[in-house]
């Protein structure tokens, strides 16, 4: 997760602008920025771009639902472990089951706090996405055209 | 004789007349067949004179037999007398020999003064080592030491033979021997009973007391402790795979589990449930689950290869717009392809209705795919709260006697959630992957193919 997380800013810094500035070098490049056609141009420009801003970013928001649910299973194996002991050795003192439940809480513990730190980050680079995306929208100036 | 017969006769007459009386008594309606009372009467009056004569008879006897019954007496009592004085002299008899008895002990008691707490000392430490050697893993290999430690105990048990010098040399000697082999890593053949019953004669290995193996498995004592017995079920393999090794080494370290309990822990080991006893333990919800796993697992492979494909065929037509081919956006292209002299609303509204037949293809089963990954966590829970239930109600039936009966129904309840979580989680991945594949491919179509087709149409004028 943490991974993607990195790659998405390195994307950000570094290659997004690039694809911002060859956007719009192509849109200034054309001489038509009213009719039909310049509309559509414009929406594909804007859409490549942003595709290449929303990529990993679908998976890190995976990972933040998954964490949890990996952290409930070890804890649920760690409470099957704690119970089939308990029914080996039989009346285990309340001491040491309470020590294998501790233990057994420890994945879920962990699965939240990766979680949590993934939450922030995945919207923030959601936002980001759709901030750029409008920023573009407007650096794409369109003539006037009366065909809509 | 004859004339008991006719007086046995007669009574019978007599009897039955009677009962014939009592009939008519009580049913008037036959009296007219009754007998006739003067009969009766002189039946009665018969009667009478015959048991006045019998009478008569047995005193006679007597008197005769009156003479002989004093003699009888007079013999029995002289028997009762004769008896009596046997009696006393054995009564003087036990006496003495009771008295002869306590002076035996007495002189007993004084020939072994110190000697007696010793035997007692001897007993007891016997006892305790015959428990220590009944539980020790060594016994096979020692089989004469069982029939000597038996053959001491009765020794110690009876006050009448006393455990000779050397017997009592080789308690010790065998103390010792017990001790020096609990230091040692011994190989020796020994009969193994193996899984499928049968028994053959193997090269075990014996570390210390605390486990046997052979052919690297761990191996338990027999009851009757003669030979010994392969663990039905061996322990997890991190643990059984050092044994072969541990095995074969002569000399220098190897490692090897060691029971510390001498077997304990081994033996807890074989009542484990394995991996697939644990996944039959989730009964019918487990394998919904399961089923429904490879389901989801099996159409995700499947949309994930579809998708792959069609996103291939897309990007290649995205760098050759000119000949549009079999796949979303080749059909995309071709509707404006055959719809070159509309006007651009027209064009607009045909693309869009080309672009609408052309996503629900590409979202197929992503639906399918997202339910399942909810609903096998809701099934794991489902299982879990109906063991729980069933664990609750055996406890309701059989009270909380027995904390094993409820951590078992438990872990076994816990099962199904463990399943509907490993569903979940793979499930949750596989449809994020293939959605965002899926989304990629119909991004391109909705927003980027009027933007091809503009620019083309650029181009080309």
């Amino acid at each position: 997760m943490w991974a993607c997380i990195f790659e998405r800013m390195f994307y950000l810094t570094s290659v997004h602008p690039k694809n911002v500035k060859a956007a719009m070098d192509h849109w200034n490049a054309r001489e038509d920025h009213g009719s039909w056609y310049a509309h559509q141009v414009r929406e594909r420009m804007i859409s490549v771009v942003s595709q290449g801003l929303d990529k990993r970013v679908e998976i890190i928001q995976t990972c933040v639902a998954l964490c949890p649910l990996l952290g409930l299973l070890g804890t649920v194996t760690g409470m099957i472990e704690v119970f089939s002991s308990m029914s080996d050795t039989g009346a285990g003192s309340a001491r040491t089951m309470a020590s294998g439940v501790a233990k057994a809480t420890v994945p879920t513990m962990a699965g939240m706090v990766a979680a949590i730190s993934g939450v922030a980050v995945a919207a923030y680079f959601k936002r980001k996405a759709a901030a750029e995306r409008e920023e573009l929208g407007e650096h794409l100036e369109l003539a006037d055209w009366e065909g809509h | 004789m004859k004339t008991s017969n006719t007086n046995i006769l007669k009574k019978l007459g007599l009897s039955a007349a009677a009962a014939v009386l009592s009939v008519s008594l009580a049913m008037p309606a036959f009296a007219a067949q009754s007998v006739n009372l003067d009969q009766l009467l002189q039946l009665v009056r018969q009667g009478e004179a015959q048991d006045r004569s019998e009478n008569q008879q047995r005193l006679a006897e007597f008197r005769a037999n009156r003479n002989q019954q004093a003699n009888l007496l007079k013999q029995v009592q002289s028997q009762q007398a004769a008896a009596e004085a046997e009696s006393n002299r054995l009564n003087r008899q036990f006496e003495v020999n009771d008295q002869e008895i306590i002076d035996l002990n007495q002189k007993l008691d004084e020939r072994l003064g110190d000697l007696k707490e010793l035997f007692g000392v001897l007993q007891q430490a016997a006892g305790d080592t015959k428990a220590n050697f009944d539980s020790s893993i060594t016994s096979p290999q020692f089989p004469e030491r069982e029939a000597y430690m038996a053959d001491i105990m009765t020794k110690m048990g009876q006050t009448s033979k006393f455990a000779s010098m050397s017997e009592i040399e080789q308690l010790w000697a065998e103390m010792m021997n017990e001790m020096i082999q609990s230091g040692k890593v011994a190989k020796f053949t020994a009969p193994v009973t193996l899984t499928d019953g049968s028994t053959q004669d193997k090269t075990v290995t014996r570390f210390g007391t605390f486990n046997v193996v052979a052919d690297g498995k761990y191996l338990k004592m027999s009851n009757d402790r003669t030979n010994y017995i392969e663990l039905p079920r061996q322990p997890q393999s991190r643990f059984s795979s050092k044994v072969g090794g541990a095995e074969s080494a002569s000399s220098g370290l190897s490692p090897l589990a060691v029971d510390i309990t001498r077997g304990g822990i081994l033996e807890t080991y074989t009542k484990r449930p394995t991996l697939i006893e644990k996944v039959k333990e989730g009964k019918e919800v487990g394998y919904v689950i399961i089923g429904l796993g490879i389901i989801g697992v099996l159409l995700a492979i499947w949309r994930f290869l579809a998708l792959m494909g069609t996103s291939a065929a897309v990007s290649r037509q995205v760098k050759n717009t000119d000949k549009p081919g079999n796949n979303p956006l080749g059909r995309v292209l071709k509707v404006y392809k055959e719809s070159d002299d509309a006007n651009t609303e027209t064009l607009e509204l045909r693309l869009s209705e080309a672009v609408l037949k052309e996503t629900p293809k590409l979202n197929r089963m992503l639906s399918f795919l997202k339910i399942i990954a909810v609903v096998a966590p809701l099934l794991g829970l489902l299982g879990t709260v109906t063991g729980m239930i069933n664990t609750f109600q055996a406890i309701q039936l059989y009270g909380t006697g027995d904390p094993k009966l409820m951590a078992g129904g438990i872990s076994q309840a816990l099962v199904t959630t463990v399943l509907g979580l490993c569903v979940a989680i793979p499930m949750v991945f596989l449809h994020s992957i293939v959605a965002s594949k899926a989304k990629g491919v119909s991004e391109v179509i909705t927003q980027q193919a009027a933007g091809m087709i503009a620019e083309r149409a650029e181009q080309t004028s």
